[in-house]
């Protein structure tokens, strides 16, 4: 063992230690997701979403079946920070689905999500279609650099 | 410790079916599609995969508990569906023995249900369906059906294993993949692929409850959805929208 230990190249080592570093962050990443989407207390489904970084601006998605199009928000909590609500069409029971052994009902949904870059919240642009929430968020300027 | 696989067959299996497949993937197309199937052409319960690189859970339906990853059929047609999101680290031999056992059954052709992610698919009103076939005779029956085929391109995940290990041991097997969602149920694109198996199989399915039942089926679908998106990042599943080299 400790003669293998006395082998292993510097480059290995190293490697090691990102393929180490690769499943914490895939631990970590498993371990955020992992948490129920309906909440019985707060009566709300966090929706499914996703965060697409482009190179001018930031695409954010949300599935929202059932919502009431008109009751969607969309709303900046802090420079990083957007939230979503929006209302459902009907109220929904975990019955309606066939579940008899949880008791719950849900009106709404409401997520809060963050932006990985600085982006512009004043101009943002909202379209929903196909229950599809679509929010682009432009990418924020820093200083230009003129290329000679 | 050896790793057990192994399809555990609860009632007699047809031999020289088709055979199709409804893994959990992009837009959970495959799933939706399949099951939709198994369930309008009432197709009973004939086997079970039982194996320890699955999660240990069971799917309790009417009270019973049953096994995630079943197969479904009638004297002609076999139809596989997951319930639960494949693990990356387990996919190769969950698929591989998947591929065997339909060998074994001498399916006729392995069809393997699912979509192909696009950026815009909220503007797409009726998703296009796209085929890939295993050999070249396969191909021409898909053009010949107007199917239109991925020529180029890379596929990743369970119906990339499936036409891999059907060409490694000669099973017939085809892919109809529709464009959808790639992190969101998407039942339009399984109702639009149900339609286009009916064109080229006998399997004739009305789609119409699967279309009503749309929201519904996108608020059931959201949990597996979720854990199928991390498998799918595992497997690098991006890499379908890369551009694949050969000089």
């Amino acid at each position: 063992m400790e003669e293998r230990r006395r082998k292993r190249s510097f480059f290995d080592i190293i490697s090691e230690y990102f393929r180490e570093l690769e499943d914490w962050a895939e631990s970590l990443t498993e371990s955020l997701m992992e948490r129920p989407c309906w909440n019985e207390r707060e009566c709300i489904i966090e929706p499914l979403c996703n965060v697409f970084v482009g190179p001018t601006e930031v695409i954010v998605t949300a599935d929202l079946p059932y919502a009431e199009a008109n009751t969607i928000k969309v709303e900046p909590i802090n420079e990083e920070t957007l939230e979503i609500t929006a209302k459902l069409r009907r109220t929904l029971r975990f019955d309606d689905f066939g579940i008899t052994h949880r008791k719950g009902e849900f009106s709404a949904f409401k997520c809060q999500l963050r932006v990985p870059v600085p982006v512009d919240m004043e101009n943002m642009e909202i379209r929903f279609k196909r229950g599809i929430l679509e929010i682009h968020l432009p990418r924020k300027r820093g200083y230009r650099i003129t290329v000679e | 410790m050896a790793e057990i696989i192994k399809i555990v067959e609860k009632k007699p299996v047809p031999f020289g079916a088709l055979m199709i497949n409804g893994l959990p993937d992009v837009g959970l197309v495959g799933l939706i599609a399949t099951s939709h199937i198994i369930s309008e052409l009432d197709l009973n319960e004939i086997a079970y995969m039982d194996s320890d690189l699955l999660p240990p859970i069971v799917v309790l339906h009417e009270g019973l508990p049953h096994a995630p990853l079943r197969i479904f059929g009638n004297s002609n047609l076999l139809a596989t569906i997951s319930e639960t999101a494949i693990p990356a680290n387990g996919i190769y031999a969950v698929i591989r023995h998947l591929v065997r056992w339909g060998q074994a059954k001498n399916v006729k052709l392995m069809i393997s249900i699912g979509g192909l992610p696009v950026p815009n698919r909220q503007d797409i009103s009726e998703p296009k369906v796209y085929g890939i076939g295993t050999t070249p005779e396969l191909i021409k029956m898909l053009k010949d059906k107007e199917v239109e085929i991925v020529r180029e391109g890379f596929m990743v995940g369970p119906q990339a294993l499936i036409l891999r290990y059907c060409m490694e041991i000669n099973v017939p097997g085809i892919a109809l993949l529709a464009q959808s969602f790639f992190n969101y149920p998407d039942p339009e694109a399984a109702a639009v692929v149900v339609r286009e198996l009916s064109k080229i199989t006998d399997i004739k399915v009305d789609v119409s409850k699967l279309l009503e039942k749309g929201e519904e089926i996108r608020l059931k679908a959201r949990d597996i959805m979720k854990r199928t998106q991390m498998e799918m990042a595992k497997m690098k599943k991006t890499q379908e929208y890369d551009l694949p080299l050969y000089v």
